[in-house]
């Protein structure tokens, strides 16, 4: 993105980010992200943004993990090989909870590594255009624009009420 | 409420992670002398033998399985509380959300000490994981035992994964507002968070299946432990309704330990905007309702006991009520579904000083239910030959005294290193007065 | 007047109520015919079914609304409303369980049975009287709860009739505050669900575990009373869709109404077949012959091996897999169907936990057209006991709180 300006306007009113996004859709800038201390429903609607895909990650791994719940059981059982307490060598009704938790276990790892591979998290390198005000009580729009656009740019932010950093 | 800005909650709350007061030293200290005390009761058991407890035949199973069942149970209302009451969309739960969760984290690992302890021949737990040991064997899954290893596990992976995902923003708050090397380590625990709208989409869809997830591992987690007793023939533990007893009885004991860790914490730390009383007084409704469920499983253990016409449960219960652990019991229904009811009265609801003192007997009750159902259950059995008695030793007592110190111990480190409110619920709070369930 | 239209409107769309009265005559010449023949037992043992599975349905749609009441939950709206209209059944459900009397030497196995000691607790006068006496309380809390919520939603400006005076009666009594209402609303809500605890519990033990009086199962109280929680949000789940279907959105119902009780209902159906497992898992490991012979009978045995395995996948396998998907939950018709299905297949639970201990010996499902007209017949009952309250306040099918409230 050479020669690309990126300015971001730092509000402390959610209802202020909301109609500036809805402004800057009017105009030519480039919108990149909004980054907010809270997940804020009004700004994701007004974002218009799809359903996070998050949810397939814990349903593989919650199916993964149901399957090998019970094959671990059923495996480790074969192994035993002996009739203990009168029970079938292969029982479902009790390695049902062997299953239930291994489910739920690696229905939860599933959550996590789409978590952390939706999100692209972790990340250790610098992040470029953030104000560490975005997580306490400011609200940061970021958005792009050519080097002569800036200063129309700023003027946008700070119509809507909001205060104006520029990044180098 | 209406009074907080995002600002005032972020001072209330980074102020807390600031240098701590002398006195905050000496409990520390005090709390650590008790850890050893109680590390070392266990060593001596290592090396002199399992022996040194109280543990004899009939009563196998003493204080270690008594303090296994308590903390697993005051773990379970901390899922309650951020994972339930999220999902119901219950506002009133986001200032004690993440102080419940970590007591979660914390009790689990606590209770997870306590089969190791009672193992006696440490070295041999390798026997209870999934590979094959040097006789070749490998575990049993039908026994409940094993079912406990895979439950108790899950539950304390899920709980760390799930605390440390609702921490995540704040840690990138915490970050963004100290210097040094304190900058340094939150921006490595923050793992790069920041706040993106988009981060913040999968991270909402994510919390939700966390706490849609964490919900029947609750109940699940809960049942099985229970099952350590129920699926046996025991009388007085052979018993259908022990999971969802024990579950109850789970959250009403965590639930007195959130308002026994909470007042203490909100007046130390000057959260009494943020904690309001409204949120305490929640917890103590739900104290009430927890306490007449745990009425409700003890009287109808006492009827279906008598119903049955079975001599050896009748036997089993009258003995419970009326014979050598006469005290305990009455100490655990007095506890655990009277002095709760002293909460149906308004005035009692808000007087903090009265709120943390119930809170106490409740605990009190609680740790004495699971000596009445563990120990009553097995020392008067079948035979009346092998009728026995228990008492604790000191070796048990040093290592219950540990227990207690190293939870309150960590939690104490917890509350000075990490926000011990989160800063992100509560201002979600003010936004829209609810948690946010996607 | 436009009140008078809509209350003509609502007459006339409920007031195809003839049908349901033909239901009531058919299930009732059935039930006689059947208490005639040479088999009463048959004609006794549906009516008992229906009558436990009727009335859980009333007292846990009734639950409903005292729940959200103690919660002080947003989200219902007008399905809380809507879920009182169930109470009217419990008038029916009390006489209905008095004429239980008259086929007890058909229903109760152990009349003639030696029941070493138990004989203090099961026996015929102490039963009936401790039951009715619990169903009487249960159901007067309930009317309790229901004198001061209806106070809440009927406009004081449009008295109509013999029940909105004294409801308005009611609402002078509490100096006309809302806040006054609410807390005597929480008192009997708090009891209601106390007493909805003990009772079916009770019920559950005397009606259905005693009938195999060496059997016992300590959940077996609290298996019912999540069992009538479970169908009765079903049922109050048919009347939400079905409202929303006639009325639109007149009916204040939306689709995040259907969303969230949908939610819960799934909610149940978990906790119903946690509540299922907990009770098989304990008997099935423990293998105490006294115990399992209950459960063996029916799990294992012809012919009521299929019968449990149609109840747990109608009951629990089908509602599981189609209430994951989030949208068929906004859906009314399909909600209907599948709610439906629900409790015709705890009308079958019933059959299976009742019918091995009534009917002994058989070889072939003890089910038959006549239970079927039985049943017609008190859905008819529930019908008209449903639609004439909501004929008589019709503000609840409309945006249920008419004043502001604290």
């Amino acid at each position: 993105m050479q020669g690309k300006k990126y300015i971001m306007g730092i509000f402390k009113d959610e209802d202020q980010v909301v109609s500036t996004l809805a402004a800057l859709k009017e105009t030519a800038y480039k919108f990149q992200r909004v980054h907010s201390p809270i997940p804020s429903h009004k700004i994701m609607a007004a974002l218009g943004l799809k359903k996070s895909k998050v949810g397939y990650f814990t349903l593989v791994g919650g199916i993964l993990g149901l399957i090998s719940g019970f094959a671990l059981a059923i495996f480790c059982s074969t192994r035993w090989n002996l009739i203990v307490s009168g029970k079938p060598i292969i029982s479902l009704i009790p390695f049902f909870i062997v299953g239930f938790e291994f489910t739920i276990l690696f229905a939860v790892f599933g959550n996590v590594i789409g978590l952390l591979t939706q999100a692209r998290l972790p990340s250790f390198k610098e992040v470029e255009y953030y104000d560490p005000r975005c997580s306490g009580e400011h609200f940061g729009v970021l958005a792009a624009c050519e080097p002569m656009q800036q200063d129309g740019l700023k003027d946008f932010f700070q119509q809507n009420g909001g205060e104006v950093k520029v990044f180098e | 409420m209406s009074q907080l800005t995002y600002a005032s909650i972020d001072q209330t709350i980074l102020n807390t992670l600031g240098p701590p007061k002398k006195y905050y030293w000496a409990i520390v200290a005090v709390l650590f002398l008790g850890v050893l005390i109680g590390g070392a009761c266990w060593v001596y058991q290592i090396f002199v033998g399992i022996g040194v407890g109280g543990q004899n035949n009939p009563v196998a199973w003493g204080t270690y399985l008594i303090n296994f069942v308590f903390w697993v149970g005051i773990a379970h209302s901390g899922t309650l509380i951020s994972a339930i009451l999220h999902l119901f969309r219950a506002g009133w739960r986001n200032p004690i959300a993440r102080a419940a969760e970590t007591m979660t984290v914390f009790a689990v690992c606590i209770a997870g000490l306590f089969p190791f302890i009672h193992l006696g021949r440490v070295w041999q737990v390798y026997y209870m994981l999934p590979i094959p040991n040097h006789r070749l064997l490998w575990p049993n899954f039908l026994s409940p035992l094993m079912f406990d290893v895979i439950a108790i596990s899950t539950y304390l992976t899920v709980s760390t994964l799930f605390w440390y995902t609702g921490l995540l923003p704040d840690l990138a708050a915490v970050r963004d507002r100290s210097q040094g090397t304190r900058k340094k380590i939150f921006k490595f625990l923050s793992m790069g968070w920041t706040g993106a709208h988009d981060q913040w989409r999968h991270y909402t869809r994510g919390y939700l299946f966390f706490a849609a997830l964490a919900t029947p591992l609750v109940i699940s987690v809960h049942s099985v432990v229970s099952w350590d007793f129920a699926l046996g023939i025991t009388p007085g533990w052979h018993t259908t309704i022990f999971a969802p007893y024990f579950v109850a009885g789970a959250i009403h004991s965590g639930l007195a330990m959130v308002l026994t860790l909470m007042i203490p914490l909100r007046k130390i730390f000057r959260y009494e905007k943020i904690i309001t009383s409204d949120v305490l007084e929640n917890v103590a409704k739900t104290i009430v309702f927890t306490g007449l469920i745990v009425g409700f499983a003890y009287a109808t253990e006492f009827f279906i006991a008598w119903y049955s016409q079975n001599i050896v449960e009748m036997e089993s219960f009258r003995w419970r009520a009326m014979g050598d652990y006469q005290l305990e019991f009455f100490i655990m229904v007095v506890c655990n579904t009277i002095l709760p009811l002293f909460f149906l009265f308004k005035n009692i609801r808000r007087t903090i000083p009265l709120l943390f003192g119930i809170s106490l007997f409740v605990n009190l009750g609680m740790w004495y239910e699971r000596f009445v159902i563990i120990i009553g259950g097995v020392a008067h059995g079948f035979s009346p030959h092998a009728w026995g008695l228990y008492r604790p030793t000191g070796v048990e007592y040093g290592i219950l005294i540990g227990s207690f110190c190293l939870f309150f111990f960590l939690f104490l480190l917890f509350t000075k290193h990490l926000p011990s409110v989160s800063m992100t619920e509560m201002k979600e709070t003010l936004e829209h007065g609810g948690s946010h369930a996607g | 007047m436009p009140e008078n239209n809509s209350e003509k409107a609502v007459s006339k769309k409920y007031g195809s109520g003839w049908i349901f009265f033909g239901l009531i005559i058919i299930g009732l010449t059935a039930f006689i015919y059947g208490i005639l023949s040479p088999h009463p037992e048959k004609a006794w043992q549906a009516y008992l079914i229906n009558f436990l599975l009727w009335s859980a349905i009333a007292q846990g749609a009734v639950l409903f609304s005292t729940v959200m009441h103690m919660t002080k939950a947003r989200w219902s709206g007008p399905l809380s409303a809507l879920s009182e209209s169930f109470a009217a059944f419990f008038p029916l459900s009390f006489v209905l369980f008095l004429v239980l009397f008259l086929g007890r030497a058909h229903i109760f196995p152990w009349l003639h049975e030696d029941l070493h000691g138990k004989e203090v607790w099961l026996n015929i006068p102490f039963l009936f009287t401790r039951d009715c006496v619990g169903l009487l309380v249960l159901y007067a809390i309930g009317f309790a709860y229901l004198y001061n919520a209806l106070q809440l939603r009927c406009d004081p400006d449009h008295v109509r009739n013999g029940f909105h005076k004294f409801i308005y009666k009611g609402w002078i009594r509490n100096n006309r505050s809302p806040e006054e209402v609410k807390k005597k609303m929480t008192l009997w809500a708090g009891l209601y669900i106390l007493a909805f605890t003990l009772v079916l519990s009770l019920i559950g033990y005397d009606l259905v575990m005693s009938m195999d009086p060496h059997w016992i199962s300590t959940l077996f109280g609290g298996y019912a009373f999540v069992k009538a929680f479970y169908v009765g949000l079903g049922a109050l789940i048919i009347l939400a869709a079905v409202t929303q279907i006639r009325k639109g959105k007149a009916s204040g119902l939306a689709p995040s109404h259907f969303h969230d009780i949908g939610k819960l209902f799934f909610a149940f159906c978990l906790l119903w077949a946690d509540f299922f497992y907990v009770q098989l898992t304990v008997i099935w490991y423990g293998n105490i012959p006294e115990e399992t012979h209950y459960v063996i009978e029916r799990t294992v045995m012809v012919p009521w091996s299929k019968l449990a395995w149609t109840v747990f996948i109608v009951c629990f396998v089908v509602p599981f897999v189609i209430l994951l998907n989030k949208k068929v939950k906004s859906k009314p018709v399909f909600m209907v169907i599948l709610c439906s299905a629900i409790i015709i297949g705890f009308w079958l639970e019933h059959l299976l936990l009742l019918a091995p201990a009534l009917s002994h010996d058989v070889h072939s499902l003890p089910l038959g057209v006549s239970d079927g007209l039985i049943t017609i017949g008190f859905f008819g009952l529930m019908v008209i006991a449903v639609s004439f309250f909501l004929k008589r306040f019709p503000e609840i099918t409309k945006d249920s709180q008419v004043r502001p409230s604290g």
